[in-house]
């Protein structure tokens, strides 16, 4: 098995690649423009058939533009500044860090892209370091390409005939980084990825937080296609993803094997989709009318019976493969012979189909409801996917999901069309340039003691912040409240933020912020911090409202003596044992005042509570 | 194939563009196709498509060759696919401006696609609306026009009326557009139908490019429309579902670069069309033709347009002012049409030597208006024919045409011959 990465990683410049907007400011207003993306007939053929049936319909681009994080240059109304030096200067920094060979001149190139997450319908991007190497475990990972290039829009909804993309993201300048592909298993890949992501972000050239570095993971076994799986955001889910794949792709050899054993090849797919409408017409019954509208079209699936839910891993089967083209086309999914039995059609309807569509023993079907037109061409596109796995696994491109498992996103891309950015000259790098953007890689082992020793805090707590998204959070608190100890913080990082970022919860630094302020005030108690926290997260409130619902308010000592007296007292009733006192009306006392008074004040009245018993 | 192995790179002198290329660096062997060099780029250095497409540029002194193959040229054959459309006879005219353009991923040129199976691959749906014909008939980029191509133009038009167009779209660069339709507006009186501008703001290799779109409104007008005259079609807005239609009279390019640079100005875009539903909502009343086409096309170039400003020097004044170099100046001047009083000997010299000054101003919006004011008075004695709202483009464009065509100055230029003044202006 091989692997490959590519990895984005956000270049922390107070502006954007080609325009000066900062993307860190706060937008006061929004304008929502509309686009068409056109690319001519002929062209519309080299592209993937579910993007051109999209532009051929007309899919409508709604493109929402923030007025302080956007401009004319990301809406397409003005030509690209020159670049940004600050970025252009990381890249050669990186690429002479990676040993790669610096070009002596930077070539922007445009390269297509119709989705319309780029405005312009194209991402500027061009190589700025080539053949350079990486040092992991002894081993010598040779890195492939040293980009630099513009992040791109992002999408905020998928609609019915349209799509809205946010502009604050496009233009970010991105550095992108390509290793060749390895045979390393997929535990020693998690690991590249972590050694190579921290590398990086020890340079201090990039962007801290969620969703700045990603990663796209390219999959082969020998003699299969190479998948590549984008998106992938956490560390975790590499190895996971990459698990998957290969299961996913022994898998598809099988298939491939028993479809030849079944004789099925190249000509068994000389088949066409089939309006089978009429047969649906004629059933009135509610399981039919569930799905069947106007319009059912079914195509054969030659040799595949059984192979269709067949799977080796869960959510690997080619069936959920097809329902994922269908769903490009705007179908809600497919539905195929396998497992056609569930739907309740009846068996009449069925033997219908069959017969129509001239199905044998060994084959299979799967139907598609809805409009006519879009169907036939959904159909083809299943058509084309069934006939590449007689080959095994299929050179496609996918997204991870947050199980660890892979999804079809598209088929693979053609031949780059990629022709010179003309409205930017060339950048001349001189030698000077290279000899001076140079940058030493950092030692992680270093960087984490050199953190530990800083805050004061443990080293396991210091690496989980350096690999976490919240460094920039740690460092502004810990700066902003000097009086507040900064294990405090990191617990709040490490026992609250990183588990409930984990689970998909949205960390409001402000609210956090404020809430470490309520601390360094003292109007509440240290105890109270990281509940407060978990608190706010679990029932998504802010830190107002977290409060009232707590009730947590700061109790005196006065207070809390009349209540260790209380407790006393309910204790003496009890017949305790004397060695078991303490540790009773600890317990008994905290559970009422956790949270608003200072534990080590408890502790100490108590105490002394005892103190004065004994005495009496 | 001639085969060259092992050169040391002072042979670089003689590759080939275009040919494939195999080169060491440092230890690393690279392999790729030698791009051509621009205009703009220097010679130390060599231009390599990568077999990953990218571009990058190296130093001549650091390649040591180990392969070149020159590759005969690939000679162009323009698939020119037939294809059938329905409708009124409309005629596309090229003048240079690249509405239609071609990649090509091996070299990475853009080129010219402008002949008709061309255009309906990049806008298919004109094939429903119209029938087409395409004819090239110069190749300047627009800050490059001279009345002379104003000329050509607008005898093309009239031919093109006259043997049986029924609405004609000039593909143009956007620059000076409204000039050309200035001047086309003047030149052909009563045309017999709607005679359209068309540009676009964002080069049409790319799938953004407002080319297309803008194509569509200005094809759908000149066919649908049967609204005679001569218009500028682009962008109504950011959005691409909108093409404005503005008169020809009464349009400036206002903008550097955005879609919608185009703005009537002192009126309503004349029509409004809508890509989607193939409908055109008029905002004023359907021109009608009112009589016997005819062609005035000569162009004088004794014309210049002066725009007015504190501490204009004598020297310019006496410049321009001069009736022997020019028999008309257009004034862009200040507010409702002022200028310093420094300036009036210049004026009044001029005019006494049967030179005619036109007065517009670099408001842009807005009417002129001499009779408010005392310098405006004064002016009018002076003998300065005030312009109302004509633009100070349009005015220097009539102008032209005027003393071109042989017309009294004094007597055209305030009449409103075209549309180019308007009678009120709306409250927006």
């Amino acid at each position: 098995m091989k692997v490959g990465f590519e990895i984005h990683i956000q270049v922390n410049s107070a502006r954007k690649l080609f325009c000066n907007c900062n993307p860190k400011n706060e937008d006061i207003s929004h304008l929502e423009f509309r686009r068409r993306l056109r690319v001519s007939s002929s062209e519309l053929g080299e592209i993937d058939p579910a993007a051109a049936f999209e532009i051929k319909k007309g899919l409508d681009i709604i493109y929402i533009s923030g007025d302080k994080t956007s401009c004319l240059v990301e809406a397409d109304e003005e030509p690209p500044h020159e670049p940004d030096p600050y970025s252009v200067e990381a890249a050669i920094k990186i690429s002479n860090m990676l040993n790669a060979f610096v070009v002596d001149e930077i070539h922007f190139m445009r390269k297509i892209v119709v989705d319309g997450s780029n405005t312009s319908g194209f991402q500027r991007t061009a190589i700025v370091g080539l053949n350079g190497n990486f040092d992991f475990r002894g081993k010598n990972v040779r890195i492939q390409t040293v980009c630099l290039e513009e992040d791109a829009a992002r999408l905020q909804e998928k609609g019915e005939g349209h799509s809205k993309y946010e502009l604050k993201r496009l233009g970010i300048p991105l550095l992108e980084i390509t290793t060749e592909p390895l045979e390393i298993s997929s535990e020693e890949a998690r690991a590249l990825a972590e050694s190579l992501g921290r590398t990086l972000k020890l340079t201090g050239l990039f962007a801290r937080g969620l969703g700045t570095i990603r990663q796209d993971v390219n999959v082969s076994l020998e003699g299969g296609g190479i998948v590549e799986v984008k998106g992938v955001q956490k560390l975790e889910q590499v190895s996971k993803v990459i698990d998957f794949e290969e299961k996913r792709h022994k898998m598809l050899f099988e298939i491939a094997a028993k479809l030849k054993e079944r004789g099925v090849n190249e000509d068994s797919f000389e088949i066409d989709p089939i309006d089978v409408s009429e047969i649906f017409k004629s059933y009135a019954n509610p399981t039919v009318k569930k799905f069947f509208k106007d319009s059912a079209m079914a195509l054969k699936a030659p040799g595949f019976k059984g192979l269709l839910s067949y799977e080796t891993v869960p959510d690997s089967r080619i069936g959920l493969d097809l329902a994922d083209i269908c769903r490009l086309f705007g179908f809600k999914g497919i539905i195929h012979s396998d497992e056609i039995l569930k739907y309740g059609f009846g068996n009449d309807i069925l033997n219908q189909i069959e017969d129509r569509l001239k199905v044998t023993d060994n084959d299979a079907y799967v139907l598609v409801f809805g409009d006519k037109e879009k169907a036939a061409l959904c159909l083809q596109m299943v058509k084309e996917r069934l006939k590449m796995a007689i080959k095994g696994p299929v050179a496609e491109t996918r997204y991870a999901t947050d199980k660890g498992t892979t999804r079809y996103l598209r088929p693979r891309p053609g031949a780059s069309r990629m022709y010179p950015e003309t409205d930017i000259p060339t950048i001349k790098i001189t030698k000077e340039m290279k000899d001076k953007f140079k940058i030493e890689i950092k030692s992680w082992e270093k960087a984490v003691e050199d953190f530990s020793c800083r805050y004061s805090i443990n080293k396991e707590m210091a690496e989980q912040i350096l690999d976490s998204d919240f460094i920039d959070f740690f460092e502004n608190a810990a700066e902003s409240f000097p009086n507040v100890p900064p294990t405090l913080i990191a617990s709040l990082i490490v026992q609250v933020f990183i588990p409930y970022q984990n689970v998909g919860k949205n960390i409001e630094y402000d609210e956090f912020i404020k809430l470490i302020e309520l601390f360094s005030k003292g109007s509440i108690a240290k105890e109270a911090v990281i509940d407060l926290a978990r608190y706010m997260l679990e029932k998504g409130l802010s830190l107002d409202n977290a409060l009232k619902e707590m009730n947590i308010e700061k109790l005196s000592v006065d207070d809390l003596r009349k209540i260790i007296q209380e407790k006393i007292n309910e204790v003496l009733q009890e017949n305790i044992e004397p060695t078991k006192l303490y540790g009773t009306l600890m317990g008994r006392v905290m559970s009422v005042v956790r949270g608003k008074i200072e534990g080590k004040i408890v502790d100490e009245e108590v105490r002394k509570a005892l103190e004065s018993l004994k005495k009496d | 194939m001639l085969l060259l192995e092992g050169f040391k790179s002072d042979c670089m002198e003689k590759i080939q563009d275009f040919s494939k290329i195999k080169f060491r660096i440092k230890d690393q062997v690279y392999e790729g196709i030698v791009m051509p060099r621009t205009l703009y780029e220097d010679e130390d250095h060599i231009t390599v498509k990568l077999s990953n497409g990218y571009n990058i540029g190296i130093e001549k002194s650091k390649i040591e060759i180990l392969k070149i193959e020159p590759q005969k040229a690939q000679s162009e054959v323009i698939q020119e696919k037939e294809f059938e459309s329905h409708g009124p006879k409309i005629l596309i005219i090229g003048t240079g401006g690249t509405i239609s353009s071609k990649i090509d991923y091996r070299t990475g040129a853009v080129k010219p696609a402008f002949t008709a199976s061309q255009i309906v691959d990049m806008v298919p749906e004109i094939k429903s609306i119209a029938s087409i014909n395409v004819k090239t008939i110069m190749n300047e980029l627009s800050e490059n026009m001279q009345p002379s191509n104003w000329t050509l133009m607008a005898k093309e038009v009239y031919n093109a009326f006259e043997s049986g167009y029924e609405g004609i779209v000039i593909a143009h660069g956007t620059d000076t557009m409204h000039y050309s339709a200035s001047a086309l507006s003047f030149a052909i009186e009563n045309p017999k139908g709607p005679v359209v501008f068309v540009g676009s703001q964002r080069s049409s290799d790319r799938p953004s490019s407002d080319a297309a779109t803008n194509l569509l409104g200005a094809v759908t007008f000149a066919a649908k429309s049967y609204s005679p005259g001569v218009y500028v079609a682009m962008h109504a807005s950011l959005d691409d579902d909108i093409i404005a239609i503005h008169k020809g009279v009464k349009v400036r390019k206002n903008h550097t670069s955005r879609r919608d640079a185009f703005k009537s100005i002192n009126a309503r875009p004349f029509a409004f069309v809508d890509i989607k539903k193939q409908e055109i909502r008029f905002t004023e009343n359907k021109q009608e033709v009112k009589g016997s086409m005819r062609l005035y096309e000569k162009f004088s170039e004794r014309a210049a347009l002066l725009k007015f400003y504190p501490g204009i020097s004598d020297r310019y004044l006496l410049s321009v002012f001069n009736k022997d170099l020019f028999d008309a100046i257009i004034i862009e001047g200040t507010g409702l049409g002022h200028v310093s009083r420094k300036a009036f000997p210049y004026l009044k010299d001029y005019i006494r030597n049967e030179g005619f000054i036109g007065m517009t101003s670099q408001c842009i919006w807005g009417s002129v208006r001499l009779t408010v004011y005392e310098t405006g008075r004064d002016l009018l004695s002076i003998g300065v024919t005030p312009l109302e709202d004509m633009l100070s483009e349009v005015a220097l464009v009539k102008s032209m045409w005027a003393l071109g065509n042989g017309f009294n100055l004094k007597e055209i230029m305030p009449k409103n011959l075209r549309g180019e003044i308007s009678e009120r202006r709306e409250v927006q």
